[in-house]
């Protein structure tokens, strides 16, 4: 039990280092995301997103686990949800990991207003759960699947064409130097 | 192109070593940053770094791995998240899909670890819909079991039946086409890397004391702990999840009669709860390390030429914002964590889906705040 709860927090400090680190602590950097005037969020989730993906599927082939954790696709829920956290998070300047990574920076907002306006919010979406739930997740509904598996192509393939679409836009979007 | 809202000024920004947490910066965290800048052992710094956290992952991986806590049911461990047999796509498994049900239809024994033990007392679930349905949908479990009978009628299910594998003619065939794409897209990627080459090296910084790592160093160190977390642990980095688990003993306080906190949701300090614990220690040994862990009530940039001094006005605006992340995290089954980054890793539709959700939410919502100001 003890090694289990270590092992959540090392995780967990290594994921509040890396939001710490790549400056995602602040307001600004958040909502400017959203005015399109910092990418930074975006190049730290897409670089996350290729190289976790290359490692997933080498420790699954390197045979450390059959199968991954697979979120479930139902494209309705999936885009519905997507929306309410995007207005949420260029109001607030926040998503969940950012605000406890805030409130360990010393932010009293993220302590005070940030993590009980989280929890506030979930038992909101308890209340809803049983009336929005039953019709968003059944439209559209694919289950636990991976783009890979839809196409019926080698995970592989696919991790190296979007990681060479992730290298383009990155590159793309750091070559753009001001006028001056 | 390069306007007012273009990249650009990002990256001016990060070339002047990032205004904004400088501004925030102790005398001390401000020594430490221009010593790093001119530090010749700064690469030192980075290696040691790099060595330590994939030190650290070793040992972790090497301590028993699969053995994680899980809140996770035993039927899920094994036939969803092993593999093992994996549940059809029949639709009562998809209107089911929102939370670890598995026993409430089938019963069985879902914390028994062994297949022997767990399967004791599994019960087709539509030969006796009042033990199978009724204790959720208590009103109409006739109705809805007649539904999935004619369903089953219609095209009987194969017993542990999984996802349709793909036959083999598709499969090449898109494995050849995906083949193509990437060998095309060498070309446009060879002249961008080799220009970007060629321009002036700017220093990555990713010393354990610098303000700022760039984002790539720090979303791939991201990407191996993902990585690890789901392969090793079998399990997501997901933050909105703990607030879930925390919130239900709240709800199931306020609200006993609710099915969702009775089943889907029950409270519980979980492997969530701990990993959000990580997240609060990463994050303020970052910053005590940097010189930026201090009280503050405003964010230190950008607000306050917006929004005005009064802390009020925050966190009434922060609480609001809060309280739609996590109802939108909900809807969505996770957040940027657990959704965004840990489903994109595995390559699941979802996560794409929810990434174009949110800036299609977030770009006109940061739009009506900022509209004709320049701040």
């Amino acid at each position: 039990m003890m090694l289990e709860l270590t092992k959540s927090l090392a995780l967990g400090f290594l994921f509040g280092w890396t939001l710490h680190k790549a400056g995602l602590t602040h307001y600004a950097r958040i909502v400017n995301v959203y005015r399109l005037r910092d990418l930074t969020v975006i190049r730290f989730m897409l670089t996350a997103l290729v190289i976790g993906g290359f490692a997933i599927q080498a420790g699954l082939d390197l045979g450390f686990a059959a199968r991954a954790p697979i979120p479930m696709t139902a494209m309705l829920a999936n885009l519905v949800g997507g929306v309410v956290f995007g207005i949420g998070m260029a109001t607030a300047g926040y998503c969940p990991g950012t605000i406890v990574a805030e409130a360990g920076e010393g932010r009293l907002d993220a302590w005070i207003a940030g993590l009980s306006g989280l929890l506030v919010g979930a038992i909101v979406f308890g209340l809803l759960q049983p009336h929005l739930m039953p019709v968003l997740a059944r439209i559209g509904a694919v289950g636990r699947v991976t783009v890979a598996e839809l196409a019926g192509a080698s995970p592989w393939l696919v991790l190296l064409v979007f990681g060479q679409v992730v290298t383009l836009v990155l590159v793309r979007v750091a070559r753009v130097r001001p006028a001056s | 192109m390069p306007h007012r809202g273009s990249p650009a000024q990002v990256l001016r920004e990060r070339d002047d070593s990032a205004p904004i947490s400088a501004t925030g910066g102790t005398r001390h965290a401000r020594k430490a940053s221009v010593a790093d800048a001119h530090n010749p052992d700064r690469q030192v710094s980075l290696r040691w770094t790099i060595a330590l956290v994939v030190l650290a992952l070793i040992v972790l991986a090497r301590s028993g791995y699969a053995q994680c806590p899980s809140t996770a049911s035993s039927c899920t461990t094994c036939h969803e998240i092993q593999g093992q047999r994996p549940v059809s796509r029949q639709p009562w498994h998809v209107d089911h899909g929102f939370g670890d049900l598995c026993a409430s239809c089938h019963a069985g024994d879902p914390v028994a670890p062994e297949e022997a033990l767990a399967h004791v007392g599994l019960r087709p679930p539509l030969a006796d819909p009042i033990a199978a349905c009724a204790s959720c949908h208590a009103d109409d479990h006739g109705q809805r079991a007649e539904r999935y009978r004619t369903v089953v009628a219609a095209a009987p299910p194969v017993s542990g039946q999984g996802p349709p594998a793909a036959s083999a003619p598709t499969g090449r065939m898109a494995d050849r086409v995906l083949a193509l794409v990437a060998a095309l897209l060498c070309i446009p990627l060879f002249v961008v890397v080799r220009r970007q080459l060629r321009e002036p090296r700017r220093p990555m910084r990713a010393g354990l004391r610098d303000k700022l790592w760039s984002p790539y160093v720090a979303g791939g160190l991201l990407g191996l702990v993902v990585a690890f977390s789901e392969v090793i642990c079998g399990r997501p980095i997901a933050v909105s999840g703990a607030f879930d688990k925390l919130a239900a003993y709240a709800g199931g306080w306020l609200f006993p009669d609710s099915q969702y906190y009775a089943h889907v949701m029950t409270p519980g300090i979980t492997w969530q709860v701990w990993l959000i614990v990580g997240v609060l220690g990463g994050s303020f040994a970052s910053s005590k390390l940097s010189g930026e862990a201090r009280l503050r009530w405003l964010p230190d940039t950008q607000w306050q030429p917006r929004f005005g001094a009064s802390r009020r006005r925050r966190f009434a605006i922060a609480f609001g914002g809060a309280m739609l992340v996590q109802i939108g995290a909900g809807i969505a089954g996770g957040c940027t964590s657990g959704l965004a980054i840990s489903g994109g890793a595995v390559l699941a539709p979802a996560a794409f889906l929810f990434m174009a959700g949110m800036f299609a939410g977030g770009i006109p919502t940061a739009w009506l705040w900022y509209r004709g100001r320049g701040a």
